[in-house]
């Protein structure tokens, strides 16, 4: 029986969709930690990012960091994190906290790179506009610069949410639950249609979290600038364009 | 939009090709070849030399070792390991803790390992799961006494001998042998703490029915499948009342391994799995509930050898090097090694030398 | 933290650190070839491009864990199970930024190209190619370091593999956080190291954006 014929008996398993360890309720415990992580995450580094790229301050000091949270080893940032949460709260800190931990240290680059890219990047002659016409700092702020930074902010939390659902299943080696549990229970126990069932989840609920970023992106995309954006669909991609710097 | 037409082609594409993938265990796999940085292959520290002893000639195969994740295991691998390498061997490590017993078993059966140490009661428990010829003794089994007679050597008792000749009868098949076992056993213990057993009255297995949904449960991560443990008709369920739902709400812990012992000092769970050789039950003076409806069997050691490596080495020799090894073990021996790896963290091959040459097996 | 078990293992770590390295170079070398090619493809028949990435991104989303695990029943105990997976993580960062790199060759030159009588395919590695050279360092950059990081986890494999993950995983199943942070720590500063290289490399690769680079700092 092929790979994909067990994962999909294994999915169509009406006892595999019951009870604390059945699907829903896996998906549930992934989507509310995942979500409460980028919410962090995003609170963080869209707050560092945006003062930093309309200030103008201390950008080398956010860079670096962030680069740094970027280069860091997903297990590492969370096998690190475990002996301390562990102190803590002996029952949470062994898993949930530091899978947790991980996940927001790793959303957090992203999301701030992004949204000092797109502050700093709106064109500064819209923003010398808008000084002229009286604006004060915070209005600037929300009427020119974080609307039209939007696009590149959106691109940041979904490169976040990526990042963390990919790191949440790595907490489920420590035990962490959500949908990386069917990795590696049914590595345990050797169920090819558990393993990839869950592998199958896991890899759906990113798709999907991709797709309802980039919807999300387009509808908070002010019309003016989605009319202007090149016809190739391409998105714009700060990151890259820093990495190069 | 284009960017979703693009996914659903692509995820289109990859479905075909996993569907013509023929997937599980057996294929062939490639031959192992070990990871080669510049240094050697074989575990740092503490390994010695693979000088061959003596006779020059005579082309000795490579030994594969394996052995399931935890460090008792891992120990009694290098043991073997060690023993062989005394005796000319040539030894490769790439099996030793890749991961539970259905990990290991499913390795020893690909070949990608020919020798890794087995538990015969829990063993026999394992493979008779999946055995046809112990079909009809399925988990399906009724949990009442008067459930149809197991076909013999299917289920593991409190008979070593037993269970080592009826786990035999099942590997023959698959062409591994049981060598002889070791005097040292290893069996689940389902412990708690000392204010737990106060709390609730728990002296034995039996004591938890009543109370199970008001203590937390620690279990092994496979124990929801092992017929010694949680599985559907298995010994939780069936010999004492254990619910599905309690199983389930367990949290899952890596078997015989130290996240177990933390988890039941720092009362994270108050009644855990562990197994009987680990120190930390009499450190922490804890209580292990006896198995008053026997359903643990004799687990003694015991290495199993794939029929295919024996025939290109000197059977008696080679035999007897292990069950020489084997037959200087016991359980006080193996509590006493697992607390130097345990509470002194020594590093597993220094402490399976230092044995080895207590024991006289290696100079 | 006990020091001196940490002074006891220092040749285990680096034996760790060499297989660390060692893994994560094969997968980078050989994720590159590939993914070059296929870039080079992509570049001239532009219809593949989509579904290109569209597999990428798929793979991609995959869990690195249930890749690894998976392998085993097929491809057994080996560097295969280990180097598959990494070398197909490496392809959707890749592929995207070579073809991105090319992509930023400005039109006019390659119109100067085509002028001067260059062919195709010496205009593809004569000019084309140079120019397309930071987005592609950009890309070895994400992907070395993603790649350091994903061998980490091979230590779900069990001993012979993990690199500095190895102790990261022994830690957990002894609790013994020292050498969880034994393997943790040099895993980070590994990557955060191979990181600050590419900088310096970019860098060094392009000279004629050191002043575009005095004015983003």
């Amino acid at each position: 029986m092929s790979l994909l014929n067990q994962a999909l008996a294994w999915l169509s398993d009406p006892a595999h969709w019951q009870g604390s360890v059945g699907i829903p309720n896996r998906l549930f415990e992934h989507v509310l930690l995942a979500g409460a992580s980028l919410a962090i995450a995003t609170l963080i580094g869209l707050s560092i990012g945006v003062w930093i790229g309309h200030t103008g301050r201390h950008t080398t000091i956010a860079i670096n960091s962030a680069n740094f949270g970027r280069a860091l080893p997903s297990l590492a940032a969370i096998a690190i994190a475990q002996p301390f949460t562990v102190a803590i709260d002996p029952d949470l800190g062994f898993a949930v906290y530091p899978t947790i931990i991980g996940m927001i240290v790793l959303a957090v680059p992203p999301i701030l790179v992004n949204a000092y890219a797109g502050v700093a990047g709106v064109d500064r002659d819209l923003v010398e506009a808008g000084r002229g016409m009286g604006m004060r700092e915070r209005q600037l702020l929300t009427s020119v610069e974080l609307p039209l930074a939007v696009p590149v902010i959106a691109a940041g939390m979904r490169s976040a949410a990526v990042q963390i659902i990919a790191t949440s299943t790595l907490g489920a080696i420590f035990g962490f639950g959500g949908l990386g549990r069917y990795v590696i229970d049914g590595y345990a126990r050797q169920d090819n249609g558990q393993i990839w069932g869950g592998v199958i989840l896991v890899a759906g609920l990113a798709i999907a979290t991709e797709l309802a970023f980039v919807l999300l992106q387009r509808r908070l995309t002010p019309r003016g600038l989605r009319l202007q954006q090149p016809r190739s669909g391409a998105e714009p991609e700060p990151e890259r364009e820093l990495a190069a710097a | 939009m284009r960017q979703t037409r693009m996914l659903a082609l692509g995820a289109s594409v990859l479905a075909l090709i996993s569907a013509c993938t023929t997937g599980g265990g057996g294929a062939s796999p490639s031959t192992g070849t070990t990871v080669a940085p510049p240094t050697s292959a074989s575990q740092p520290s503490g390994t010695p030399a693979g000088q061959p002893s003596g006779t020059p000639g005579g082309q000795k195969p490579t030994v594969k070792v394996g052995s399931d994740g935890f460090y008792e295991a891992k120990l009694m691998a290098e043991i073997y390991a060690q023993a062989l390498e005394n005796g000319g061997y040539t030894v490769e490590r790439t099996g030793i803790g890749i991961g539970t017993r259905s990990v290991s078993a499913a390795a020893l059966d690909s070949n990608q390992i020919n020798l890794k140490p087995e538990y015969i009661g829990s063993g026999l428990g394992f493979y008779a799961k999946t055995d046809p010829k112990c079909a009809v003794a399925s988990p399906a089994a009724s949990a009442s006494a008067a459930a149809a007679p197991a076909p013999a050597g299917c289920t593991p008792t409190g008979d070593a001998t037993a269970n080592s000749a009826a786990l035999q009868a099942l590997l023959a098949s698959k062409g591994i042998t049981v060598l002889t076992y070791s005097p040292a056993v290893d069996t689940n213990a389902f412990v708690v703490r000392q204010d737990t057993a106060t709390q609730y009255s728990l002296a034995k297995m039996s004591d938890t029915t009543a109370v199970q949904d008001k203590i937390k449960w620690g279990l092994a991560t496979d124990c929801a499948t092992n017929a010694l443990c949680g599985a559907p008709g298995g010994a939780l369920q069936s010999a004492y009342g254990i619910t599905q739902k309690t199983i389930d709400g367990a949290k899952p812990l890596s078997a015989c391994d130290q996240p177990m012992v933390d988890a039941l000092k720092a009362k994270t769970i108050d009644l855990g799995e562990l197994c009987s050789t680990q120190p930390d039950i009499a450190k922490n003076s804890w209580v292990l509930l006896a198995d008053d409806k026997s359903t643990q069997p004799a687990d003694n050691l015991a290495p199993l050898v794939r029929d295919d490596l024996l025939a290109q080495v000197d059977k008696t020799s080679f035999e007897k090097i292990l069950n020489d090894a084997s037959a200087k073990m016991d359980t006080a021996t193996l509590t006493k090694l697992n607390a130097q790896i345990t509470f002194d963290k020594k590093d597993i091959p220094v402490v399976a030398t230092q044995w080895l040459k207590d024991s006289g097996l290696v100079k | 933290m006990n020091v001196e078990w940490i002074l006891d293992h220092l040749d285990d770590l680096g034996y760790r650190l060499v297989q660390h390295i060692w893994l994560a170079g094969i997968a980078v070398v050989v994720g590159f070839v590939i993914s070059f090619t296929l870039a080079i493809l992509a570049i001239r028949r532009r219809s593949t491009y989509g579904p290109i990435i569209a597999v990428s991104d798929i793979l991609y989303a995959i869990p690195s864990v249930a890749v690894f695990v998976a392998l085993i029943s097929v491809t057994g105990i080996s560097v295969t199970t280990v180097e598959v997976p990494l070398v197909m993580y490496t392809f959707l960062i890749f592929v995207r930024n070579i073809v991105a790199g090319f992509d930023s060759v400005p039109a006019e030159v390659l119109e100067a190209a085509d002028g001067m009588g260059y062919t195709r395919w010496r205009r593809l590695w004569q000019v084309e190619f140079p120019l397309a050279v930071p987005l592609i360092i950009a890309g070895l950059r994400l992907a070395s370091v993603s790649t350091i990081a994903l061998v980490t986890v091979t230590g779900i494999l069990g001993d012979s593999f993990g690199g500095l993950g190895y102790f990261i995983f022994t830690g957990y199943h002894i609790g013994f956080p020292t050498e969880t942070f034994f393997g943790a720590i040099p895993s980070i500063l590994l990557a955060v190291g191979a990181d600050v290289i590419y900088v310096r490399i970019q860098r060094r690769a392009t000279p004629w954006a050191a002043a575009a680079r005095g004015r983003l700092a």
